[in-house]
């Protein structure tokens, strides 16, 4: 191999000041030079003059001509100039290597033959290898591929990191919803709970009074003076107290609290369900429940202003993620009310078609300028302000659809709504069987006991 | 007496009930799932306390409030809420102007305790009212002081730019020259951000307002936190909350109206008692707040 000079990452690195010939110089001469140790690696000389390369002569070209019979004895005593190629290749000290590089590679000829010569403003300053400039390139392709791989993890990183900031930014806005529709029913079922304690203490109270009066009155030693007493003590305190209505008041509150508690119980198991945030599309849902758990979830945000259609039609059950697809729903729905002023009214329809399951969701909000049509699933498109928006819901739930091998498209016009259909695949693309019963039924389990 | 007259809004019926039953003795009680039903008894009925709920379809609780603060001034205004954002936590202070902000699910003793406070404010209101008392709000001869509380210059300037000189204007830009300039004498209005350095001075305007009920406390910011304003509202009877930057059209608004509060309540102390906060409740700021006390009892005894 050739001597490997120090490659830096620029040409000026490249240079090897080689002592270039005149054109004037001899064939003679030049056979000496070619033979001197230093010039050993060469593959050929340049020629200047006046400082300026004219020409290159190559070794293999030389000795082309000089080992030819008589070569030496017809030529040797004749100028370089008359032999020379008058198209050498010329590199500036200072040109970028890649563009170096495309130049030389595009005038180089096979077999290499010749070295490149490096000029500053035109004036020679030596010669550079071709294959140092290739390893140049090389260190420097695997720098930049470094670069280039640490980039994509970054980017990769940050995308991840956005992605999980819209979850938690919907999830911000879920927990204010929850908080209020549990803290409502928790309210009223803690205060009855409060106040059946209280009225029961105060029955007690009167029970005691009551069996005390009893007990005088069957007591043959009790004196008329202490029956009095109990008897006014009872009715002091049937007046204080208005049992009856109490009681009957109580038993409503009673009623209240069981169907309060069934209510926080199914928002916690709704929760429980939305929060599973694992990915594995392993669950076979009916699409149906998943628009409800998402209207569950997303009620606060949906009932002070949104009239609410339902026409779910029946529908054969998906191989999904189905947090994922509730995250889905979830954002459009809330799109849906945030794109009304005051009021307005949310249609939700699906369907099936030929192993196909279809969703859409059709609002009588503002509507989508057409300009923004194509944009609305870019991520961080948002039209709404700081603080409101974040522009990823839709990209995300676009990302989601996808993963899950369907599609959602948009319809809008402006003034009257905008509907988002959404197609899956009854049984989804990713890891679920295709076909066969033989795969959904489950493998026999080995009974036990 | 007559039973004080309670008006419950909340668009959750059980709540209604529930809370009803809170309050089966001592109350003649009406309730409504509707506001606008609420509006409509209020108008036609002396009521001393609203307890509304914030989130409903019609209409927000701030809102409603807003109106019965129109509708009958004298009516105390509570919000009982499950949750609440800072937006309308803000709209409570500064629309609704409640009396108390309490949360879902609520201490039943402590909201009964509450409005048993108002109605007794309520009803003092009332007879205020009936005998005639003519509501001064002119203004006094002495040039009334505003203290701004902030690290922040352009605070100063901006409240500078909206008085001039209608007011003597003191400026401190840390805790401890604020609180020596409001134990050195009384202040009307204080305008102050939440953070004076890296020390929350919630607790001087907690502490103040005690003292003072006349005082009124505007607080600019551009530091949101829900919890700590539901506690100013509670503990401090914050006036007003503003976020920064500062719009200086709505400052100077609700600096006249404040100033005119002011006024009202220095010429009537019939009137403070409803300006009356909750007591502290963070044990740090306790701690706080009884340094500060002292400190306000020295200067004062010194200076007559
Ligand atoms: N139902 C809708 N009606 C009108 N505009 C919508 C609707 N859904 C989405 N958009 C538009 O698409 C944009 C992007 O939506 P999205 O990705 O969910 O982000 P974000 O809601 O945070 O802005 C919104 O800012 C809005 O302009
Ligand atoms: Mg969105």
């Amino acid at each position: 191999m050739r001597r490997g000079h120090n490659t830096g990452n620029d040409i000026a690195s490249l240079v090897i000041p080689l002592e270039p010939i005149a054109p004037e110089v001899t064939l003679e001469e030049v056979a000496n030079m070619f033979l001197y140790p230093d010039n050993a690696n060469v593959l050929s000389l340049p020629v200047v003059d006046n400082g300026r390369p004219v020409g290159v002569i190559s070794r293999y070209r030389f000795l082309d001509i000089y080992l030819k019979p008589y070569g030496r004895e017809l030529h040797g005593k004749r100028p370089i100039s008359a032999y020379m190629s008058n198209a050498p290749l010329l590199v500036a000290h200072d040109q970028p290597l890649a563009e170096a590089a495309q130049h030389v590679a595009e005038h180089m000829r096979f077999p290499l033959t010749e070295d490149f010569i490096i000029t500053e403003h035109g004036i020679y300053v030596g010669v550079g290898f071709v294959v140092d400039l290739l390893k140049a390139i090389e260190v420097q392709m695997r720098a930049n591929s470094d670069e280039l791989n640490q980039a994509y993890s970054r980017l990769k990183s940050s995308q991840l990191a956005l992605v999980q900031s819209e979850k938690m930014a919907s999830l911000g806005q879920m927990v204010a919803g929850i908080a209020h529709e549990i803290n409502t029913p928790l309210g009223y079922v803690q205060n009855n709970v409060a106040m059946g304690q209280e009225l029961f203490a105060q029955v007690q109270a009167m029970i005691a009074g009551y069996e005390a009066l009893v007990d005088g009155l069957l007591n043959p030693q009790a004196d008329e003076a202490q029956i009095t007493t109990l008897m006014q003590q009872v009715a002091t305190m049937r007046a204080d107290i208005n049992a009856h209505a109490m009681l009957g008041e109580m038993q409503g509150l009673m009623t209240d609290s069981l169907y309060g508690i069934g209510q926080i119980s199914e928002l916690v198991l709704n929760l429980k369900n939305f929060s599973r945030m694992d990915a594995a599309m392993t669950d076979t849902v009916n699409l149906n429940d998943c628009i409800e758990s998402a209207l569950n979830i997303g009620r606060n945000v949906l009932k002070s202003k949104v009239e609410l259609i339902k026409e779910l039609g029946e529908l054969p059950k998906i191989t999904c993620a189905p947090s994922q697809l509730n995250q889905v729903f979830l954002n459009l729905f809330t799109n849906a009310a945030q794109a009304m002023e005051t009021s307005g009214r949310l249609l939700i329809k699906t369907w099936h078609v030929d192993g196909m399951v279809y969703a859409s969701v059709a609002d009588t909000g503002l509507g989508i300028q057409p300009e923004n049509l194509s944009r609305i699933f870019d991520p961080f498109f948002t039209t709404k302000p700081v603080g409101e928006g974040t522009g990823l819901g839709l990209a995300i739930s676009q990302q989601i659809i996808q993963q899950h091998g369907g599609e959602i498209r948009v319809e809008s016009s402006v003034g009257a709504g905008t509907c988002f259909y959404i197609r899956l695949p009854a049984r989804s693309a990713a890891g679920a069987p295709r076909d066969g019963t033989t795969l959904q039924t489950p493998p026999t389990v080995l009974r036990t006991a | 007496m007559n039973k004080p007259t309670l008006l419950l809004i909340d668009d959750e019926e059980r709540i209604l009930r529930s809370l009803r039953m809170l309050f089966f003795t001592g109350y003649n009680v009406h309730m409504t799932t509707d506001p606008h039903e609420a509006i409509r008894i209020l108008r036609d009925e002396k009521v001393h306390v609203i307890v509304s709920d914030q989130r409903m379809p019609i209409m927000q609780g701030s809102e409603l409030l807003r109106i019965a603060r129109e509708t009958s001034p004298s009516t105390m205004r509570i919000l009982l809420t499950g949750y609440s954002d800072i937006k309308a936590s803000i709209a409570s202070v500064n629309e609704g102007e409640v009396f108390r902000y309490l949360l879902k699910p609520w201490n039943a003793e402590e909201v009964k305790q509450t409005v048993a406070q108002a109605a007794a404010i309520a009803e003092a209101s009332f007879a205020l009212q009936q005998s005639h008392v003519e509501i001064v709000a002119s203004a006094p001869e002495k040039k009334p002081r505003v203290l701004i509380m902030d690290d922040d210059e352009s605070t100063a300037q901006a409240v500078q730019e909206v008085l001039h000189d209608r007011c003597e204007i003191i400026w401190a830009s840390n805790a401890q020259h604020a609180m020596e300039e409001l134990a050195k004498q009384d202040i009307s209005v204080v305008i102050s951000d939440l953070m004076l350095g890296d020390t929350n001075v919630s607790y001087i305007l907690k502490t103040i307002k005690q003292i003072n009920p006349q005082t009124q406390c505007i607080v600019v910011t551009s530091f949101d936190d829900t919890s700590r304003l539901i506690d100013l509202i509670n503990q401090a009877q914050i006036a007003r909350y503003l976020s920064k930057p500062i719009h200086k059209s709505m400052l100077a608004r609700d600096l006249e109206y404040l100033l005119k509060r002011f006024y009202a309540l220095s010429n009537l102390p019939a009137l403070q008692k409803s300006q009356s906060v909750a007591p502290i409740n963070d044990p740090q700021e306790k701690l706080l707040s009884l340094n500060f006390m002292g400190l306000l009892n020295r200067l004062r005894n010194v200076t007559p």
